[in-house]
């Protein structure tokens, strides 16, 4: 029960200073939702309102082309009260939602998935977290803080991809299915999570289901229909099935609206000549996508870290990458505090993510409300961004392959590595 | 070769690699910083000014504000300096420079009567328990060869910034308004804008001609279009004048555009043949002396964000705006200034864009030489460089005694194997399989970022309290930064009564983070406002080698430890504020006030580096020096 007690005592803490920072700062939520590192146009607020508003009034939300969420959010948020006039039950709605984030985080961490798997067992069991512990690093992540307050709608991906996970690791392979159809549902780019998701439900119930093919069939085909179910529900909310087809996927693919975010699309897209666009767009995706089959290769052991690798690919290379994707992978991370020992640069991978925090916005000032510098200012830290974000990516690769290494050769624990 | 194997050498030694050298480097930074700024008044490092935008086309035209407008100016002089005087004589407690309403009045019949379009708004701001309020009147001249899309504003306070009348600068305005109306040539609106003081009326007026007024502003009535520049006049004495200082800082240390100083510089002393000052230098004989004075002026009043005339306001909305203030006794009279804002306002009227083309970084050394941004940042960058620097040497450190407690002596050379990269260190740490060298970061993290967020308090303090309450705080606070560091270093030397005892790797951990966040936030600092990032990081820079003492014998540290946290208080906050107002011979009252002023009406972000990024700082650094009394 002590661990209860913890738990508790973490969300509760959570819970309160969101309520402390929203009280104490009630322009805070404005300001952020308003912040491109945080809102871009396919998780904003504040388009999620304009939606909202011509939703209310009859009138179809992706009139006037401005909203590009999911259609099924509306009914969600026509049920809440009007922001405007009292926006505190929003804001307690999106606490909920951390919290309940954090919980199937917390469960993804008791389940030990991490270190002990079926083919896989670290050597290293007794340096980790328990939930309590992970879930704190979560809620109190300034990110997540953040992307909280500013009332993204990324955050209900985030809870999709957390339940999938947490299903999945406890071998709930329709749920998990279900979870990861609502989060594709949502933003597309988690349906590239289903192959190691996959293969996590495989591993957890290997002994009862012999055969691989049937079984990712089965999966497959439950993440379809549901994604089929749901998207049968947005029509008959929206009425017209192709214009929120391109209103919202088509959206995430073709990558119309070149708003500056911290991502690496929008500045190569609005370089580029025309001719070129449909052909960079298709590497563009087919780079992202191509992580997916590498990794579950090389990492087939533990799917587990192939997602959070993956999650952490798609915080750096998305169409429309935001503070919350990068939150999202750093609450992965820490299910790997036992391979933090041999990461070697995650001093100064911090530093950069921390430097391209400040002066991200700070160089956005200068570029849009100073007028002293440019866009290259930006640019230059949403490189910076990436590039911190990479190292730690890579880093924790390295330090999760060197842990497999050892855990087949004992009797070279300990021996240097050499690079070749 | 000698050096090759000096490198080698080095990696043989972590006592010299992790701490002398990082001492050696963050010292070198923190003197080639010093030494850059002091290098920039030569020759070699500054430019001569020139005009990048070629549209302004500087003195290019002839101005014809003579003659007959002289006759009009002294009968609208006259006019109003009746009005004033009858005010005066009518209400005797009211303050002299006040404006009365029958003045008021008369500026709006003026303009209307000249055929503007006038309109009037009332504000009000609260700031320290001291009301200010007042009304703005404005009347705006359409441009006849213009669309209404782009405007220029011509600003005449009748209190200058010093707190005197402008009678002179107001009626050159209204007289200027006459005349600007009968010309067919603007193709931008004009705007004429007259307040009744430079602290708070341009304020108000920009604030709500953006639609971002507080409730106690009133909205505008009347708007043009997009501004394009904003100019001040001031004229507070009745005699004539000798030459034109130009003021160009404006809130939080933003400067307008080069190419609106260097054409106010040229159409001076080109084409009127009048002199031209910059930071109250009087007496600038264009030597080292002199230009260094002039750049230190310039980056106190940068770095102190405060704004120094009604043309600062108009800075945040990317509106380039300067003050044109007539000094000395000469043979200039109204009508030379009159000219000169006539070719000033052509030259504004001739540009196709904002103006972007030259720099919005810069340091005048005097009015015709400079250095960009290029030239001056990385000295600010090397001293916030410092910082980062000793960070990355002690999370090394940290990393590198896999024992802490056997690394009690700094200079002693550690047992560890001492070959190979700091890659390797990190690996042999592990290889003992010893938890013990796994770094413990929850409590200094959860410190570090506690003392940041505790600079709140003063902040909010400091912003919100009554005026007359200021000195008292101010001495109270004195007090506070003298007993916090020793009570909480007190404490942490006892876990804070939660968590096991304090071990010396986590102190070392505590000053890496802060010395990381110092400098994080200087860098980024730097970037925006560079010489308030530089007064900071210098004042921050004994921080970098302060550390706890783990000397031998007691009372040596004990005596140690106390000598320098004297020292450190004289660097304090409030122990510099009060200082420097004893220094220069300003009330502290007067100084946290106007600091409040800012941060309530002109959105003055000074105290919060001051609260948030060095008070914390500083703190950190004195509970690392008084732990080694525990």
């Amino acid at each position: 029960m002590a661990v209860d007690r913890r738990k508790v005592a973490v969300f509760s803490a959570a819970f309160i200073l969101r309520l402390v920072l929203v009280c104490l700062f009630p322009s805070l939520p404005d300001l952020l939702t308003g912040r491109v590192e945080v809102s871009t146009p396919v998780n904003s607020f504040k388009r999620l309102q304009e939606g909202l508003f011509l939703y209310t009034r009859n009138v179809s939300p992706y009139d006037g082309g401005v909203f590009h969420q999911a259609p099924l959010l509306l009914p969600l948020f026509a049920l809440l009260p009007d922001v405007k006039g009292n926006p505190v039950p929003t804001a307690v709605f999106y606490f909920l939602v951390d919290l309940v984030n954090a919980h199937a985080l917390a469960t993804i961490s008791e389940s030990g998935q991490s270190v002990q798997s079926r083919l896989h067992s670290t050597i290293r069991k007794h340096i980790r977290w328990d939930g309590a512990s992970v879930a704190a690093w979560f809620l109190f992540n300034p990110f997540t803080i953040a992307t909280c307050l500013a009332r993204s709608t990324s955050v209900f991906t985030t809870t999709g991809i957390l339940f999938a996970v947490s299903n999945a690791v406890s071998g709930n392979s329709v749920n998990a299915m279900l979870a990861l159809g609502l989060a594709s549902y949502l933003s597309l780019y988690p349906a590239l999570l289903f192959i190691p998701l996959v293969l996590l439900c495989y591993d957890q119930r290997a002994q009862k289901l012999p055969n691989t093919v049937s079984f990712i069939m089965q999966n497959a085909s439950i993440l379809l229909s549901s994604i089929a179910g749901l998207l049968g529900l947005s029509y008959l909310i929206t009425g017209n099935f192709w214009e929120f087809m391109s209103a919202t996927y088509g959206f995430h693919l073709l990558v119309p609206d070149l708003t500056p975010n911290v991502g690496l699309w929008w500045y190569f897209f609005i370089e580029m000549f025309d001719s070129f666009r449909e052909f960079f767009l298709g590497v563009f995706w087919l780079h992202l996508a191509s992580y997916v089959g590498g990794l579950t290769i090389r990492l087939r052991r533990q799917p587990l870290f192939v997602i959070t690798s993956l999650l952490g690919v798609f915080a750096i290379f998305k169409p429309y990458p935001s503070i919350s994707d990068a939150s999202l992978y750093f609450a992965f991370l820490p299910l790997y505090r036992h391979t933090f020992p041999f990461m070697r640069y995650t001093f100064f991978a911090i530093s950069a993510i921390l430097y391209a925090s400040l002066l991200g916005p700070a160089f956005y000032h200068l570029w849009i409300y100073a007028g002293s510098g440019n866009a290259n200012f930006f640019y230059a830290i949403t490189l910076v961004w990436s590039l911190g974000l990479s190292i730690l990516l890579a880093d924790s690769i390295f330090a999760v392959l060197r842990d497999e290494w050892e855990q087949d050769h004992p009797e070279a624990r300990g021996s240097e590595v050499k690079q070749v | 070769m000698a050096l090759k194997s000096a490198i080698r050498n080095l990696r043989n030694k972590p006592d010299v690699l992790f701490i002398r050298l990082p001492n050696i480097l963050s010292l070198l930074c923190i003197v080639v910083g010093v030494v850059w700024l002091l290098l920039l008044p030569l020759n070699d490092y500054s430019r001569h000014t020139y005009i990048s935008e070629n549209a302004l086309l500087p003195g290019q035209v002839h101005a014809y504000f003579t003659g007959s407008e002289q006759n009009i100016f002294r009968g609208y002089k006259k006019e109003l300096e009746v009005l004033l005087n009858e005010g005066r004589e009518n209400d005797v407690s009211q303050d002299e420079v006040a404006v009365t309403p029958a003045a008021h009045n008369k500026l709006h019949s003026i303009l209307q009567a000249a055929g503007l379009k006038v309109a009037t708004q009332k504000y009000e701001y609260t700031s320290a328990g001291i009301t200010h309020q007042g009304e703005n009147i404005y009347g705006i001249i359409h441009a006849p060869r213009g669309d209404a899309t782009e405007a220029i504003v011509l600003v005449a306070a009748w209190k200058t910034a010093d707190d005197e009348l402008n009678l002179k600068g107001v009626t050159l305005a209204l007289t200027l308004a006459r005349y600007f109306k009968r010309w067919s040539l603007w193709s931008k609106d004009i705007i004429f804008l007259f307040t009744p003081d430079s602290k708070t009326g341009t304020q108000a007026w920009i604030d709500a001609y953006h639609d971002l007024q507080p409730a106690s502003v009133q909205p505008l009535p009347l708007k043009s279009g997009a501004l394009q520049g904003a100019l001040v006049i001031e004229f507070p004495f009745d005699h004539n004048f000798q030459s034109l200082h130009i003021v160009y800082d404006g809130v939080n240390g933003q400067l307008p555009n080069l190419d609106l100083f260097n054409t106010a510089v040229s159409i001076a002393s080109g084409q009127m043949g009048m002199g031209t000052n910059l930071q109250e230098m009087w007496e600038h004989d264009d030597s080292y002396q002199s230009r260094l004075k002039t750049i230190l002026r310039g980056m106190t009043k940068q770095g102190l964000g405060y704004a120094t005339g009604a043309h600062s306001s108009f800075m945040p909305y990317h509106i380039d705006a300067i003050t044109l203030q007539p000094k000395g006794h000469g043979w200039e009279d109204e009508m030379a200034l009159g000219r000169t804002i006539e070719s000033l306002c052509r030259s504004l009227n001739n540009l196709l864009e904002h103006l972007h083309q030259s720099f919005f970084f810069y340091l005048l050394m005097q009015s015709n030489r400079f250095v960009s941004i290029g030239t001056y940042l990385p000295s600010a960058m090397l001293i916030a460089g410092n910082f980062t620097i000793m960070a990355i040497a002690l999370w090394m450190r940290t990393g590198f005694y896999s024992d802490p407690k056997t690394s009690t002596l700094i200079s002693e050379p550690t047992s560890e194997k001492s070959s190979g990269s700091k890659a390797q260190c990190s690996t042999e740490v592990k290889i003992k399989g010893n938890p013990v060298a796994e770094r413990l970061l929850a409590m200094p993290l959860t410190l570090v970022s506690g003392l940041h967020l505790l600079g709140l308090v003063p902040l909010w303090m400091f912003n919100t309290l009554s005026y007359q309450y200021f000195t008292t705080a101010t001495y109270t606070f004195v007090v506070v930064d003298i007993v916090l560091p020793l009570l909480l270093a007190a404490l942490l030397s006892n876990g804070l009564g939660l968590s096991a005892p304090i071990v010396p790797q986590q102190y070392l951990l505590i000053k890496s983070f802060a010395l990381l966040l110092l400098g994080l936030s200087l860098s980024t600092l730097a970037t925006l406002n560079f010489s308030l990032s530089f007064m900071i990081g210098l004042l921050c820079a004994p921080l970098s080698f302060i550390t706890r003492l783990q000397g031998p014998s007691a009372p040596v540290r004990y005596a140690v430890s106390t000598l320098g946290l004297l020292l450190l208080n004289l660097l304090s906050p409030p122990i510099v504020l009060l200082g420097v107002c004893w220094y220069t011979g300003v009330s502290v009252e007067t100084v946290m006030t106007q600091a409040a002023f800012g941060w309530d009406v002109w959105g003055m972000w000074t105290s919060v580096v001051v609260w948030c990024v060095w008070w914390p700082a500083w703190l950190i650094g004195c509970v690392l020096l008084g732990s080694s009394m525990f």
